[in-house]
């Protein structure tokens, strides 16, 4: 506001002054200062230089304090002051350089005479308050941002300016009021963008810093403070210390300077946390079908908007910044506040604290854009244990959770999925694929091969279910239009297409024969080539293409995984940046315990005929395994179990199952350390050996892959999360005790004992245990009765055993469901799945896609899991008889439901509907459905959705027939 | 006799493989290939609706191993595109080929002839491929301008495709093959069961006189060279002189190109 006024006059004084001999000014000026020292000497009772101020500042030269002690100076005369200053700023600001760079006269005679610092004394020697600030700051702010000639390079300009700063940025007992803190960041602003212009000016503040004692960066040093403030403040704080940073791109003193002798990057990032802790610790989920926050979302969460901005402000930095800044940055946010803060708020005690958190998490990851960023929250997911577990592990087992957690962290995943990220898809999915164990061993010479004839389409479409055939039930809205087929091929260029209602562009299909088209199909074609070259491009910086031979098999089998993990490509999509910081900070080490408790997660049953151990990095944390586990750990499960079915919604009791899991892991662990330690296999425990010596990390992480010292991890691990944990002694008596607390907490449920629990190696880990027990009671209420017994682990465990890995038999256990899912869980589900499918390398695409391929018996693939959903559907439609008129409601519900959202969202939101639908319904505005479907009328939606599914993956198995064996077009 | 295809793809790629090396230092000298899928491949079904023909609905449906009429025409078109990609990739040696705009069952060609009795010769021809595709016959090569040859049909133009591929087999046949084999008749000259006699006779019998008839088809055909296309569509192939104006650029590029590869 000031500045404007100051604008005014001065454009007033430009219009008086120019033209004016400068000469006629300089004597003006002089006349207006020996005013002004007149009345500055009136008041300026001991004339020698007492060289001591007020906050310590050594001020060399030009007045003393002490002023106060001489009564107060009259209003006029500080008023003829501050007049005649007016007048003088504005002739110094209007001179023009001397000839040849030099000052001219005016700016000369303010050196000469000290005129700046002598005023600021003056305005000391009054009383300085934030008016006398301001009139102080509104002058520098002037002279800086009008002047014609360069001021700073002049210590008489620049030695005031930084008293006038440094006395301006208040202490922390008196902090300046508001308007001076807006007025002062609008000068260190200006100042800010002097330095950027003009670099030679930076080795002048360095060295009038050093004056005051300290190498200190004053201007840096006073923006601090603001990083995190809101309002436009903060944001001008901000965009001053961007320039900064990107001035220390370039400079190394600067560089040097900030990494080392300031607490910037511990205050950007401990602000990070501390503005975290104000947020919301559970959201009020605004709609059933709510899975992720979106911008209109967290726009009306100030304390998530502010947190978002200082996020975003990392962001910048670490991209501007100089590359010791970034490291140290992303280093303290890292340690600061992923590991610290965001880790335990992921396991909070209750689902909605944890889901708010998930949806959180996946918002930053949305947000975040720079590689190095990015780089370090990937790698807290993959790489950070908490409790033991990897948070990706944490995460992928909340997949199968009910209510709203799952659901959010479907959408986490779906976003992490859509970062093509090799190593996140390395450690969700392919390294399960690399050993290539899944399928026939004969299989595996056609792994890339393609699909000439879209057999594989043709196969999907074919699972279409009857009731849904477009011959039977034309989609409404989007009938299948005829388009007009040649029969000739030369000859009838006769061109034309009968619907227009579609495609308009398109004239040239030839009449001859007709044929019934399902044109909502070339929209899927368009999406799944538009996805795939995305994907493609995106993947070409993977360090391997993942086809079968690169990386070879042999060295990915279980024998050998914990080797190859270790020699895995680094992050590299996307995020280019080493991994020095996280390993600096964050335990890297990977395979050791790279997956405890995924067996839990596989629900598929085919899965539990397979008698084998499926997961080699389990068995090494776990050590030697039992076939069968004992009578009273079953028992103990079969309670812990039926305590958190009852319970997970109360917070205390929730706790205690945490407790309870606890305990059951170390017993398990204790279970198979000292009493079957003989029925180990030799294989594993050469797996064991031979893992060791190699391992060049640090020496306490390795040695978590031995038996007994795991005790003690687990221990050690769980001593700062839970007190009472930490308590529980070692040993015999652990058994007492906890059947003790099993005792007390069993009177409080009444729920029957319900489980799924597999493998006598699951109950490892307290954290995935609890939530892979928590299925969707479906899938429980299959085998009421063979709780646990549905696994015999048989002696084979050292063979490499077909698993495709917790996350992708999640996916699928969940599709399976699919009619029983909420719409959006569908949506969801499906658009992950047919995310992965876009993805090129052939394992994966052959996985997902070959309908031909021949897997091991116990991989259930998804051909199979929708042929079973085409069953069901059939069943369904058999036996409902108004279930095609209800498919046909269903149909206009959600295209109804695409155009609002479309129309409320702008076309960009398509993540939150299906990416094809999006564009079906192009051309039909504002649709009103005629009759609503009730929503928990599931199976009608997902049969629709199901159909579309099926379009979906045949289209995108079509152009992976033609795109992914074409070099990518630059 | 009639099997130089069914024997198996790898003798084929050999046997061009051998002509190959014979004929480098010509090959040399001719310009850079083109990014020939950049040029080539049209643009694959973006909102566009196949430009095929369809199967008629009945056999599409059976061969698409379903019940969907509506998918079979995308089956077709995909298998073509896929035919299609595979040529690219084979980098056939002086043989270019575009799909035509309107079907995709019908591709446009030309084949350069870099040695041997045909030297210097530039054949137009058009590939039909079956609707059935590619559960049919073979796909047909018809030159543009009957090239004087035994197994060239003399007033169709039409080459004797069949005799290679007695059978088409999916999966183990392909398009590539075929055009592999349009250009090795050339090369290598076979008499046996001509669809022109009197090629084969006088090859047989009076090699001056068939080299001098052949010399003259080269001429007649190259002399129709800048002549409309036959066909009237968008992609056909046609030619037209040198003109520094514009092609000098292009050519610039290519070698450019070579030199940077």
């Amino acid at each position: 506001m000031a500045f404007m006024v100051a604008n005014g006059n001065q454009g007033g004084q430009t219009l008086v002054l120019r033209g004016v001999d400068p000469e006629t000014c300089m004597i003006v000026f002089k006349n207006h200062w020996a005013q002004v020292v007149k009345i500055l000497e009136k008041h300026d009772p001991v004339r020698s230089n007492v060289g001591i101020l007020g906050g310590g500042h050594g001020l060399g030269g030009g007045g003393g304090l002490g002023g106060l002690r001489f009564g107060k100076i009259p209003g006029d005369e500080a008023s003829a002051v501050q007049n005649y200053v007016e007048h003088m700023l504005f002739l110094l600001m209007e001179e023009e350089c001397g000839q040849s760079g030099a000052m001219g006269p005016i700016l000369e005679f303010v050196v000469m005479e000290n005129v700046l610092e002598r005023l600021f004394v003056w305005s000391l020697r009054r009383e300085f308050t934030d008016e006398m600030k301001l009139e102080q700051l509104k002058m520098y702010e002037m002279l800086i941002g009008q002047a014609r000639q360069p001021l700073l390079h002049h210590k008489p300009v620049l030695k005031p300016l930084m008293m006038l700063l440094s006395s301006c940025s208040g202490s922390p007992s008196r902090p300046s009021s508001g308007v001076v803190e807006a007025e002062l960041v609008l000068l260190l602003n200006q100042l800010c963008s002097v330095l950027t212009k003009d670099p030679s000016v930076l080795e002048l503040f360095f060295h009038t810093s050093e004056d005051q004692g300290a190498a200190n960066f004053l201007i840096f040093s006073l923006l601090i403070p603001f990083i995190h403030r809101e309002g436009s403040v903060g944001q001008q704080a901000r965009d001053a210390l961007l320039l900064i940073m990107a001035l220390s791109a370039e400079n190394h003193v600067v560089a040097k300077h900030i990494a080392e002798n300031t607490y910037f990057c511990p205050v950007l990032a401990t602000g990070l946390s501390g503005l975290y802790s104000s947020l919301p610790t559970k959201l009020d989920v605004p709609s059933e079908d709510w899975h992720c926050l979106h911008h209109e979302d967290w726009q009306q969460l100030p304390s998530l908007v502010q947190f978002l901005n200082s996020l975003e402000f990392c962001n910048a930095v670490i991209q501007v910044a100089h590359p010791s800044i970034r490291d140290q940055l992303v280093g303290y946010i890292h340690n600061g506040f992923l590991v610290p803060v965001l880790a335990p708020a992921l396991h909070k005690l209750t689902l909605e604290e944890v889901m708010t958190t998930t949806a959180y998490l996946d918002l930053f990851i949305r947000i975040v854009s720079e590689p190095a960023l990015l780089h370090t929250f990937l790698s807290f997911i993959l790489l950070h244990r908490h409790d033991n577990v990897h948070i990706l592990d944490t995460l992928v087992s909340r997949i199968n959770t009910p209510f709203q957690l799952g659901t959010v962290s479907l959408a986490l995943f779906r976003t992490l999925i859509g970062l093509y990220c090799e190593d996140v898809m390395l450690q969700l999915i392919l390294k399960y694929l690399i050993p290539c164990n899944h399928m026939m061993l004969s299989q595996r010479r056609v792994l890339r091969e393609r699909d000439c004839y879209s057999v594989s389409a043709a196969k999907f479409l074919a699972l279409t279910p009857s009731c849904c055939s477009p011959e039977i039930i034309p989609p409404p809205l989007r009938q299948l239009d005829s388009i007009l087929w040649s029969k000739g091929t030369d000859g009838s260029q006769t061109t034309t297409k009968e619907s227009e209602q579609v495609l308009p562009e398109d004239d040239d299909c030839v009449i001859g024969s007709e044929i019934y088209l399902d044109v909502s199909y070339l929209h899927y074609l368009s999406d799944a080539e538009n996805s795939i070259g995305n994907c493609m491009r995106a993947c070409r910086v993977w360090s391997a293409p993942y086809d079968g031979e690169n990386p070879p098999p042999e060295e990915y089998q279980p024998s050998t995984l914990e080797e190859a993990g270790r020699t895995r490509p680094q992050i590299t999509s996307k995020t280019t940046q080493t991994q020095n910081q996280v390993h600096q900070s964050g335990p890297p080490v990977r395979d050791l315990n790279a997956a405890p408790g995924l067996l839990e997660l596989e629900w598929d049953d085919s899965y539990d005929a397979c008698p084998t151990q499926p997961h080699p990095e389990e068995g090494q944390e776990a050590g030697p395994i039992p076939d069968e586990p004992p009578q009273h750990i079953q028992e103990m499960r079969r309670t812990a179990i039926m305590l958190v079915k009852g319970s997970y919604i109360e917070e205390a009791e929730f706790q205690n199952d945490v407790m309870v899991y606890d305990l059951v892991a170390q017993k398990d662990v204790q279970d198979s350390n000292n009493s079957y330690h003989a029925s180990s296999k030799p294989a594993e425990s050469e797996q064991l050996e031979s893992g060791e010596p190699t391992s060049n990390q640090n020496p306490t992480e390795s040695s978590m892959s031995n038996g007994p010292s795991m005790e003690d991890c687990k221990k050690k691990e769980g001593e700062p999360a839970q007190s009472d944990r930490s308590a529980i002694p070692e040993g015999e008596d652990l058994m007492a005790q906890y059947e003790d607390l099993i005792r007390s907490l069993a009177a409080q449920s009444s729920s029957p004992a319900n489980s799924e629990l597999k493998s006598p190696t699951e109950v490892m880990d307290d954290e995935v245990e609890f939530n892979s027990i928590l299925p969707e009671t479906p899938e429980l209420e299959r085998m009421p009765s063979s709780p646990f017994g549905t696994k015999p682990c048989s002696g084979s465990r050292g063979n490499a055993v077909p698993f495709t890995g917790p996350f992708v038999s999640v996916l699928l256990s969940r599709l399976e469901n699919m009619l029983n899912n909420t719409l959006h869980v569908n949506l969801l589900l499906t658009g992950i799945l047919a995310q992965l499918a876009a993805y090129p390398q052939p394992l994966l695409r052959s996985f997902l896609l070959n309908t031909n391929m021949v897997f091991q018996p116990s991989v259930r693939s998804l051909y199979q899991v929708l042929a079973s959903l085409k069953n069901q559907i059939e069943q369904l439609s058999a036996t409902r008889k108004d279930f095609p008129e209800l498919l046909t409601a269903a149909q206009h519900c959600l295209l109804a439901r695409e155009s609002s959202l479309r129309d409320s969202q702008g076309p960009k939101m398509g993540d939150r509907i299906h990416g094809p639908e999006a564009d079906k319904t192009k051309k039909n505005p504002a649709i009103q459905p005629k009759v609503i479907v009730p929503s928990n009328r599931t199976e009608v939606y997902a049969t629709v959705l199901f159909t579309e599914f099926l379009k979906e993956l045949a289209a995108i198995a079509q152009e992976h027939s033609i795109l992914s064996q074409l070099p990518m077009e630059e | 006799m009639n099997t130089f295809w069914s024997m198996s793809s790898n003798v084929g790629l050999k046997r061009s493989d051998s002509e190959e090396q014979g004929g480098q230092g010509e090959q040399r000298a001719s310009p850079a290939r083109p990014p020939f899928g950049k040029k080539q491949l049209p643009s694959i079904p973006k909102n566009a609706v196949p430009i095929t023909k369809a199967a008629s609905p009945a056999t599409s449906a059976q061969s698409a191993n379903g019940t969907h009429a509506s998918y079979g025409p995308f089956y077709l078109e995909y298998s073509l595109l896929a035919e299609f990609t595979l040529v690219i990739k084979q980098k056939l040696p002086g043989i270019y080929v575009q799909p035509s705009y309107r079907s995709a069952l019908m591709w446009f060609g030309v084949i350069f002839i870099r040695h041997g009795l045909y030297q210097d010769g530039v054949f137009k021809f058009t590939v039909y491929i079956p609707d059935n595709y590619p559960d049919g016959d073979c796909p047909r090569v018809v030159f543009d301008t009957p090239v004087f040859h035994p197994l060239v049909d003399p007033d169709s133009g039409e080459l004797d495709v069949k005799r290679a591929f007695t059978k088409w087999r999916r999966n183990h046949n392909h398009i590539w093959q075929v055009l592999m084999y349009a250009r090795t008749i050339f090369y290598k000259i076979n008499t046996m069961d001509p669809l022109n006699p009197e090629a084969a006779v006088l090859y047989d019998r009076d090699i001056q006189l068939f080299k001098r008839k052949v010399i003259d088809s080269v001429k007649l055909c190259n002399s129709h060279l800048f002549d409309q296309p036959k066909m009237d569509d968008p992609y056909a192939i046609s030619f037209s002189p040198w003109n520094p104006a514009v092609h000098e650029e292009a050519k610039e590029k290519m070698f450019a190109h070579k030199v940077s590869v």
